[in-house]
């Protein structure tokens, strides 16, 4: 069994060939083709077969991380597209919530207006309309409907969004608007809002159905050119593409739900955090990414990847009524600009020198201090070998930005870049605090495990801050996210709006909403040709007080849903309330607003990690002078150097180290001991723990 | 810039305090059961020292629920040392004194005191507007025949609900006997308590690590830096002094000349990078009627916000913590006894109109100074409360109706949204027709009523109810007697307006103010909202944006060429050459 994920980044794309029988890892980074991703892809393909002896053939599956549909939303490039709504309702995606989304600027553009999925001229309402209950309270106007279809198709519009009010109660309005529009116009992508998101507030649903139009088009067109591409170079085996919940799915999926992968790209990252955290017994965990621009910070309990707060995911400003992983990205990264403010306050991002010209150090006309130079003025990176010494960074050029800073500030060099250091890692902290600490998760007991090229100079120090004691370094940090992509299964999702209260919950009914949906999941499975053995259905709840207007996520049992498999529902719920905000209505009655089952399907992928034994002595390859905050006080430590695979397995070694390889470095702060694990992890545990 | 801590740490302490008062609205917007917190989000969450000096805010909370904080504190501070009462570990306070930092009764506070070894070092507070108060009528909006305090609602001067920890039970009871639909409101008040006591509990956890004195340097720190940041902001405007006078509805529809088209006037002095701010020449205050202002808590705030929008912008200077620093250059005078200071007990409780028409007034003046930083007039808002009573008990539902900005420098106005000092959300036409017996009709943009400019204003919408049952509805609006002014050559915009159309077919224009009033099932009520000013000569528009607005159906092919001068020919183009020669014959 031959497997191969391909992660497509802005700047890279990252491939990873596993051989699960002999438990052989190849791995091989080519240039991204922003244009044209495919061709990436496949050049990638090609190069990693050579490098690893097999032909495309032998490849069963392929994996797959895309940001296509991410960057159409980012840069609102997308299809035209349309939309058919309630006569009287033109306006729902434009008036949106009402509020600004800054309180104090007159100048502030609201996305929603300024760069609308849905220009209004292409917005059409129809006669038709339903009650709360799904009643109708006026039939659809067909031919109305099938004037504004052909409208539309005349003024050129590419893809259709119907969109009607309480069609997550009764979808039957959307759907023969969808029939008909079908009819009118073959060649356009339609899709409803109940079947991208069948959940009330219908600004959000609208929104997120009108970004799955936009982006529908392009990624579809985009899979189908993949696969065909693929198919020439002689692939046989599957396609899976990452989906934002953090499964894969087929392409046919993708097309049907394109909005499914806007975060496809990033949760390949967690995915991998935690496999690797998996294998040593580290199933809670917290993955920090961080790269050049950017941190994306995952929360793994009990081996689950947590999922976003309902309404509190966005993408470009606009909310996405989708489950997703919950990924909280903040500006801060390698190129992350440190700066005095106009106010004279100190700043280190979000603004980022990027790649182009990138800092100071990188010697390609950056000329603002970034956190890479602070790194290289304290000591923690090697200039002479930089990624592998494939790069050589200026020392100079870095020393004099950070010092121009320090004398704007009247402190130290090393003051200076250990200071960007600490405020950068104080910000990082500060959202992992938010993912953790603030909803009721104490972060002691969890393994903070750091890559991207950057998470493994700072997730020792970012650890400390937050009284983490074990920090886990995969073996390629680099190329986590490709890895992630072997480690998943296939995942779908069915949801209902449940509305049922305590004390008046129709048992029969309830059971059924469940059962439906996974009779639907299991037609999806079918399709795939997933054996029975192989499918499991989570169940799951929102729940909420009667009255309030967030839920939150509890697991609900399998099996008929009497009261008193419900009355554990209940007490999860309160449970779960008090741990999160810190208080629980106990004498409130509860309401379950919506149902969901997560139907997973199990596909071949990457087991165990290989393990490796090496034997020796820690022979450092260089030595330097490298600055670390104890207490207080910064200190200044001889600090060995040491080439990251030559280093013997399974034997301590205190800090202060740094430990380099290809596609990053390692900083083992002073205070921190270190092991290379069986499985090539770094593993560093706090003295003081 | 002298500092006092260094300034790497500095930031990592001004970044934990910015993450409390997060977690604190965060956790009260998910915890709370009325429309009004977790939807339009009609709350704040700030923490202060132990002065009531505000050291961060949460930046979900409207401006007009965090603003008011230190007042709040100051009041609660002042009611306790002059019944010589102590603050001790374990209380909370409650506190809706309007004459004493609150910005009306139904914006209820609950402080929590932080102590420190032994002493008194801050106050986590929440703020948020309560769906009912106990006033005459039920709802806490749209009460615009209020006649004095009393008749407000009731009244909560520094109260213990919480007294060494120990719930003090008899209070509660009183609320749960006098608020109309307890169980929402109550529940939202104990979910404003917890979310405090965490904010207390993280900023305790805080002074701990670090200790007060740094701590206290560190958001001295911030508040000079803030200071500084506002100081050369008003440092770039030209001194001088500038004066705008506009004018409020108060109470078309009354006989006494006293009660209607109140002017607002406000002169503004800038000397150097200090800002006064007076309110003479604005109207005497309406003794029986409630849309006087109090000086602290809603003038002052409307004043700060609209200064800093304009001065500060988000947009272009970033994030700029809002504390007790970025208010230092600027003073504040309103004539006692004006509707911008008025003397207890005259009524407040509708003071959220008029406020905003202050924040329009001062943006009005500051104009000509900053010309590329303002928009035109804005569209003021309008609050309905709905009321009734099913089987299951009464009801109230409260929807605050969007205004619309002025064109700008550059862009057309923001269109239906919250103006100036307000910045709350709808409700969901699925929420309200799932849990209440109304039905929303439609909800839409205005057609042809744009403010014409070469940055066109911001539209109104439309929105319609109907009730599915008997009930009522008041409402507390203005904004439909005068437009919104148009600016740099741009033509004002339009009005609001409100009709209510009977089940038996009859229609009625409504004033802006109606006191509650009894509806029958099948009655509609239709809220226009107003389109902000034109921004600039309207024949300067480009005529391709014209040609946008023809093609969204905004305005039409007549309103094109006689407000814009520009000809939209049979393919739906524009034609150039006949535009060019209706503009020059203009």
């Amino acid at each position: 069994m031959i497997v191969l994920g391909v992660d497509v980044g802005g700047t890279f794309t990252d491939l990873i060939l596993a051989d699960l029988g002999k438990q052989q890892l190849t791995v091989h980074k080519t240039a991204s083709t922003p244009a044209n991703p495919a061709i990436g892809v496949v050049a990638g393909l090609k190069a990693i077969c050579d490098k690893a002896g097999i032909a495309v053939a032998d490849i069963d599956s392929l994996f797959h991380g895309t940001t296509v549909g991410t960057n159409a939303m980012l840069e609102h490039d997308g299809a035209v597209t349309g939309m058919v709504t309630n006569e009287g309702f033109r306006d729902v995606l434009h008036i949106g919530r009402h509020q600004r989304p800054q309180h104090y600027s007159i100048m502030q553009d609201l996305p929603w207006q300024n760069r609308p999925l849905i220009k209004r001229r292409f917005r059409h309402t129809v006669a038709g309309r339903l009650d709360a209950q799904g009643g109708e309270l006026a039939p659809l106007d067909e031919d109305g409907l099938r004037v504004a279809a052909r409208t539309m198709r005349e003024a050129g519009v590419e893809a259709v969004l119907v969109g009607f009010l309480f069609s997550y109660v009764n979808p039957a309005h959307e759907r023969r608007a969808a029939e008909i529009l079908r009819e009118e116009m073959p060649e356009a992508f339609v899709t409803t809002s109940s079947d991208v998101a069948p959940q009330f507030r219908e600004f959000e649903r609208f929104t997120t159905g009108a970004m799955s139009a936009f982006i529908g088009p392009k990624v579809r067109r985009y899979i189908t050119e993949l696969q065909g591409k693929l198919t020439d170079q002689g692939l046989r085996g599957e396609l899976h593409v990452m989906t934002s919940s953090g499964g894969v799915a087929t392409p046919q999926m993708i097309a049907e739900k394109p909005a499914s992968t806007l975060l496809s790209g990033l949760v390949a990252g967690v995915r991998g955090g935690a496999w690797v955290g998996s294998h040593i017994g580290a199933d809670r965990l917290i993955t920090l990414d961080i790269g050049g621009t950017s941190a994306d910070i995952g929360i793994v309990r009990d081996g689950r990847l947590a999922e976003a707060d309902a309404r509190s995911a966005s993408i470009a400003g606009f909310p996405v009524m989708l489950p997703m992983i919950d990924i909280h990205t903040i500006g801060a990264g390698g190129g992350s600009i440190a700066y005095v403010d106009r106010g004279g306050a100190f700043r280190v991002g979000p603004e980022s020198a990027g790649a182009d010209p990138g800092p100071a150090a990188y010697g390609h006309g950056g000329d603002l201090p970034t956190v890479t130079d602070a790194n290289l003025v304290l000591g923690r990176l090697a200039p002479e070998n930089f990624l592998g010494g494939d790069m050589t960074l200026d020392a100079e050029a870095a020393r004099s930005v950070i010092t121009r800073l320090a004398d704007e500030l009247g402190r130290t060099p090393e003051e200076t870049a250990e200071g960007a250091l600490t405020v950068l890692n104080s910000n990082m902290a500060n959202a992992i605090r938010s993912r953790t600490v603030q909803k009721g998760i104490d972060p002691r007991d969890f393994t903070l495990s750091g890559f991207g090229g950057a998470g493994p100079l700072h997730a020792a120090e970012v650890a400390g801050m937050l009284g983490v004691t074990r920090v886990l370094i995969p073996p390629h940090p680099g190329i986590t996210s490709a890895l992630g992509l072997l480690t998943a299964d296939l995942e779908y999702h069915a949801l209902r709006t449940a509305f049922a209260v305590k004390g008046g919950v129709d048992h029969p009914r309830l059971t059924h909403l469940f059962d439906d949906m996974e009779a639907e999941l299991n037609a999806i499975f079918d399709r795939d040709g997933v054996p029975a053995d192989k499918r499991r259905m989570l169940r799951e709840g929102d729940l909420r007080y009667v009255g309030q207007g967030y839920e939150l996520k509890i697991d609900v049992p399998d099996g008929p849903l009497d009261a008193e498999a419900l009355e554990r529902v209940w007490q999860d719920f309160h449970d779960r309330h008090r741990a999160e905000y810190g208080h629980a209505f106990e004498a409130s009655p509860i309401e379950i607003v919506t149902v969901k089952v997560r139907g997973l399907g199990e596909v071949e992928k990457l087991g165990a990690p290989p393990e490796i034994a090496r034997e020796g002595t820690f022979e450092p390859v260089g030595q330097g002078r490298c600055v670390f905050r104890v207490g207080e006080a910064l200190e200044t430590f001889e600090t060995p150097y040491f080439d990251r695979a030559t280093l013997p397995t399974d034997r301590d070694r205190p800090g202060p180290a740094i430990l380099l390889q290809t596609d990053s470095t390692t900083v083992v702060p002073p205070g921190w001991t270190f092991r290379v694990d069986r499985f090539a992890n770094v593993l560093m545990t706090r003295d003081d723990a | 810039m002298q500092t006092r801590v260094d300034p790497f740490l500095a930031a990592v302490i001004h970044g934990a305090l910015e993450n409390i008062a997060i977690e604190m609205g965060h956790k009260l917007m998910r915890m709370s059961y009325s429309s009004i917190i977790r939807e339009s989000e009609d709350f704040g969450t700030a923490l202060t020292d132990a002065t009531g000096r505000q050291l961060c805010e949460c930046t979900m909370s409207t401006p007009l629920q965090s603003g008011p904080i230190p007042g709040y504190v100051e009041g609660v501070l002042r009611e306790i040392a002059g019944r010589g009462d102590e603050i001790r570990p374990g209380d909370v306070f409650m506190h809706n004194d309007a004459y004493a930092g609150a910005s009306h009764g139904p914006d209820v506070g609950f402080l929590v005191p932080i102590f420190h070894e032994g002493a008194l070092a801050g106050f986590s507070v929440t703020t948020a507007h309560h769906l009912d108060i106990g006033a005459l009528t039920p709802g806490s909006c749209g009460i615009v025949d209020a006649v004095d305090a009393y008749a407000e609602g009731l009244q909560f001067k520094a109260v213990r609900v919480y007294d060494e920890g120990r719930k003090v039970e008899p209070v509660w009871q009183i609320l749960r006997s006098n608020i109309r639909i307890a169980d929402l409101v109550v529940g939202d008040m104990e979910a404003q308590v917890a979310a405090a006591r965490i904010g207390a509990e993280r900023y305790a956890a805080l002074l701990d690590q670090y200790g007060l004195e740094t701590l206290t340097g560190a958001y001295e720190d911030l508040l000079d830096y803030s200071e500084t940041m506002m100081r050369d902001a008003i440092a770039a405007v030209p001194d001088g002094t500038y004066n705008a006078r506009t004018h409020i509805d108060g109470y078309l529809d009354s006989d006494d000349p006293a009660l209607k088209e109140l002017p607002i006037e406000v002169t503004l002095t800038i000397e150097g990078s200090d800002i006064h701010v007076d309110l003479t020449g604005t109207a005497p205050q309406t003794p029986n009627k409630p849309i006087n202002m109090p000086l602290v808590g809603t003038v002052d705030c409307a004043v700060w916000l609209t200064l800093r929008s304009i001065l500060l912008d988000s947009d272009k200077f970033g994030a700029i913590p809002q504390n007790a620093g970025l208010t230092r250059p600027i003073t504040i005078h309103a004539p006692e006894g004006c509707l911008a200071n008025p003397i207890f007990p005259a009524p407040v409780i509708a003071r959220f109109c008029p406020g905003n028409a202050v924040a329009d007034t001062v943006m009005k003046a500051i104009a000509p100074a900053v010309p590329q930083q303002v928009s035109a007039g804005i569209g003021n808002l309008r609050v309905m409360a709905f009321s009734g009573a099913t089987a299951a008990g009464p009801w109230v539902h409260m929807e605050i109706m969007e205004g619309a900005y002025g064109g700008r420098y550059g862009k057309d106005g923001m269109d239906a949204v919250d103006t100036l000092y307000a910045n709350t959300r709808n409700n969901p036409v699925e929420d309200i027709e799932s849990h209440l017996p109304l039905r929303v009709l439609n909800y839409e943009l205005r057609e042809n009523v744009a403010g014409p400019g070469q940055w066109r204003g911001g539209i109104g919408s439309i929105r319609s109810f109907e009730l599915l049952e008997d009930g009522a509805v008041s409402v507390e609006g203005d904004g439909q007697r005068f437009d919104p002014w148009g600016f740099a050559g741009g033509a004002d915009g339009s009005p609001a307006n409100v009709d209510l159309v009977q089940a038996d077919g009859r229609t009625e224009a409504l004033p802006s103010k109606i006191p509650y009033r009894q509806l029958a099932r099948g009655d509609r009520i239709t809220a226009y909202g107003p389109c902000g000013g034109g921004y600039g000569n309207p024949l300067l528009r480009a005529p391709e944006d014209v040609l946008d607005d023809v093609l969204d159906g905004l305005i039409d092919d007549a309103s094109a060429r006689e407000k814009y001068g520009v000809v939209i020919g049979a393919t739906r183009e524009v034609d150039l050459a006949e535009t060019e020669k209706l503009r020059a014959s203009r």
